[in-house]
């Protein structure tokens, strides 16, 4: 068992020391896998960072209640009545007295994306002071807080950086009114900074909307409360709504688009696997076959096949983990952090920054030794069953 | 001996080599056809939309609404031919996530403006007499296995009855087709009059105003006249053609373009390596034979050209491959989407321009191996093992 390790570590050492001499084929193999990578990494990342930013910005402590059927938040309707009847319901936290409950408005207005030039669809969301009081993790790192019954916004980090217009300070015409960006606001990266912020009131006066809001978020006094909730509302007739936690309602959303990411991103990269993989067999045999008399020669000299059959193995492996390295410090080097937008359930513009994590680049090597195994694999098998006599009479 | 039998040995020689820088090639015109196909498809729509024809939307956002009042005095600038409106109505059929491309339209005057959506005239007359008769895309027919003369329910996510359901029941009046924007093809509409007369509210307002032009060149004054006609008002109008309007949209959606560019620009780079190094490898085995080859009187001129033709035989089998492959992956996959996206199958300018990469490739992976074939002096050649 010890002398079958020791062949097998020699050979191994010996075909890894001379890739050099095969330098382009191996380069070629590293390069193709190092690419299959990257593509994959870069596909996971941008699932990864939109799903994050959707999905850590719920609170599993925030119950939010829409139409039944709506969906998403763009499509609800709740109406003032259904907002005070959820104000006296069980299991709702409460601050100076004042229930936590906020109804809001939610509607899209237009912004310039700084990347295209184009108009693009960003949130609007009129909020109560409950409403801002339910927020309690978002730092305000600029400016100040909207007042109520002004015509002042309060913009998430995200809108500023991608959208232009919405610096702090700038006026923005919506409608016949004219608004200030009075402050800009920070939650993590999360999509709550792809948010605008005003006042409900004014916003629904702008918007024509006097009686009607989108949604209703309530704080619970914990998150135990929400069977409580929701056997409150299925009571009452007049409440046919949703009730859900944020947080469910926010992991909900990013399956639904960041699922399609993910689709895309393994089918393609597997499908660029296989052209590398067959790059790699080539790279594989050709190695195998120039170095046929050498393995001659150490079979006859008393190496057996399981040593042969490990070394050429492990040439494979080498290289396919070389690529995959490689791949995954491209991608971290050119995508890691980059952010980009897209349209969200609620038909808005979510931004997210793509990120390359542990994880997602343990995936991408496991793709990487796939290629690099199969690739070695046959190669070895061959070179394992190479005719020592033959291979040594020929010359 | 023929010297296309002398490429076809060569290449034959060693066929499990051959075989694998086949499928690397295969598998990089498989993704440029099937990728650049589905490009195509997403942008089609901006690029297909008639020039003559211009849409008018709330200044705040497209999706707030407008008076339906509008129409008439959109109708009035000089200019204007054919006025119509439409509202999302955010419909469903049976699974509330997937949401018909679906939207409330005034029958009569939509067929004017949209004189592409074709369907028979009996059809025709069905919708402009059923207050609740739809018309359907044939794509989205398909999907749903709709028939002339079916009644289906569809649900709101947005509206709701005054009855307190979000169910409405229509008759299918029509399917149409629409050989210009193959998108449209995956369009739900229902009559506007029956959404105004039973929704709980949004009545009376609509999301977008769509109206041709009695001449292209007329698009920008009448724009400008449209909009300035509501300015100042408490909905202002945003107006542009409905080829921008589309690709301001699919903007949105994100950089599908450059992604797409990118993950074929990398296929190809890893096919240029493996096939352009498997390739000098393969000459230099080979350097023997060529000097003999030379000793028996082939010009370098005839090596090269040897040698290149070997390399684009290969890099257009396998092109062939691929790009056939993807159109015929790509017929399936049209068949069973409906919706946004317009026609997916493969078109003439993505196979050309595929075949045409092709050549490309052939050229550049042979070049090297090629120009080594046409300097190999005999002497040195023949002395190499």
């Amino acid at each position: 068992m010890g002398r079958l390790f020791r062949q097998i570590t020699a050979l191994a050492a010996m075909n890894i020391r001379s890739i050099p001499q095969r330098l382009w084929m191996s380069l070629s193999t590293v390069v193709a896998i190092a690419l299959v990578v990257a593509v994959l990494l870069a596909f996971l990342a941008m699932g990864n960072g939109f799903r994050q930013a959707q999905s850590s910005a719920g609170a599993p402590d925030i119950a939010i209640l829409m139409r039944d059927g709506a969906q998403a938040e763009i499509n609800s309707v709740v109406l003032r009545d259904q907002a005070v009847l959820i104000e006296e319901a069980p299991g709702i936290a409460r601050e100076a007295g004042q229930p936590l409950v906020s109804a809001e408005i939610y509607v899209i207005v237009d912004g310039v994306n700084r990347a295209n030039g184009l108009k693009s669809n960003l949130p609007l969301r009129g909020l109560s002071a409950a409403g801002v009081a339910l927020r309690h993790n978002i730092r305000i790192t600029q400016g100040r807080m909207f007042r109520p019954g002004t015509n002042e916004i309060v913009a998430g980090l995200s809108v500023v950086r991608e959208f232009a217009g919405f610096d702090l300070g700038k006026t923005l015409r919506l409608g016949q009114s004219n608004w200030t960006i009075v402050g800009v606001f920070e939650d993590g990266g999360t999509v709550r900074e792809s948010e605008l912020w005003a006042d409900v009131g004014t916003v629904q006066t702008v918007f024509k909307r006097l009686n009607s809001f989108q949604t209703i978020r309530a704080r619970l006094s914990s998150a135990a409360e929400l069977p409580a909730l929701k056997a409150y509302v299925a009571a009452d007739p007049r409440l046919k709504l949703l009730v859900e936690t944020e947080q469910e309602y926010f992991a909900e959303q990013a399956n639904q688009s960041s699922g399609l990411i993910q689709w895309l991103g393994w089918p393609l990269a597997i499908t660029m696997a296989i052209g590398a993989l067959a790059g790699a067999l080539n790279t594989m045999y050709s190695s195998v076959a120039a170095r046929a008399t050498e393995i001659a020669t150490l079979r006859s000299i008393g190496f057996g096949g399981v040593p042969t059959f490990a070394g050429t193995l492990a040439e494979a492996l080498v290289l396919a983990l070389l690529g995959g390295l490689v791949g995954i410090m491209a991608a971290a080097l050119l995508f890691h952090g980059y952010t980009a937008s897209t349209l969200g359930a609620n038909f808005t513009q979510v931004v997210f920054t793509f990120r390359v994590t542990p994880g997602l680049c343990v995936s991408a090597l496991f793709l990487a030794l796939a290629v690099g195994l199969i690739g070695g694999l046959f190669p070895a098998l061959r070179a394992a069953r190479l005719p020592i006599a033959g291979m040594l009479g020929e010359q | 001996m023929n010297q296309g039998l002398l490429v076809a040995k060569n290449l034959g020689r060693r066929k499990l080599r051959t075989i694998l820088l086949l499928v690397a090639i295969f598998i990089a015109f498989f993704l440029y056809g099937g990728l650049e196909s589905f490009q195509r498809a997403f942008y089609a729509s901006s690029d297909a939309a008639a020039s003559d024809r211009l849409i008018s939307v709330n200044k705040v956002n497209f999706t707030l609404p407008l008076p339906v009042s509008y129409a008439a005095r959109i109708a009035a600038v000089d200019g204007v031919k054919h006025v119509t409106y439409q509202n999302w109505f955010g419909g469903y059929y049976q699974d509330p996530k997937e949401v018909l491309f679906m939207f409330a339209a005034e029958p009569a005057s939509y067929l004017d403006v949209y004189s592409d959506v074709v369907m028979p005239a009996a059809q025709r007359q069905a919708w402009l007499a059923d207050r609740g008769g739809l018309i359907v895309g044939r794509t989205a027919a398909d999907k749903y296995h709709w028939k002339v003369g079916d009644h289906i329910p569809i649900s709101s996510n947005i509206y709701s009855r005054s009855n307190g359901s979000h169910t409405w029941d229509f008759t299918i009046s029509g399917i149409f087709t629409d050989a210009n924007e193959k998108a449209r093809e995956g369009m739900v509409l229902m009559r506007h009059d029956y959404f105004d007369e039973s929704v709980t509210f949004g009545r009376d307002t609509v999301n977008m105003f769509m109206f041709t032009t009695t001449s292209t060149q007329l698009n920008d004054r009448i724009a400008k006249a449209i909009d300035a006609q509501f300015a100042n008002s408490p909905d202002e109008t945003t107006t542009d053609t409905a080829a921008a309007f589309n690709r301001a949209f699919a903007a949105q959606l994100g950089n599908i373009a450059l992604i797409i560019t990118l993950v074929v620009a990398t296929a190809f780079a890893a096919i240029l390596l493996i096939v352009g190094n498997t390739l000098v490898m393969s000459v230099r085995e080979r350097t023997r034979e060529i000097a003999v080859l030379k000793t028996l009187g082939f010009s370098g001129t005839t090596i090269l050209a040897q040698i290149l033709a070997e390399s684009l035989l290969l890099a257009l089998l396998g092109a062939l491959l691929g790009l056939g492959f993807a159109a015929l992956l790509l017929k399936l996959i049209s068949s069973i989407t409906a919706g946004f996206v317009g026609s997916l199958l493969m078109s003439w300018p993505v196979f050309a321009a595929g075949i045409g990469w092709a050549v490309l490739l052939g050229l550049v992976t042979g070049a090297i191996p090629a120009w080594s074939g046409l300097r190999l002096r005999i002497a040195a050649g023949l002395g190499r093992r």
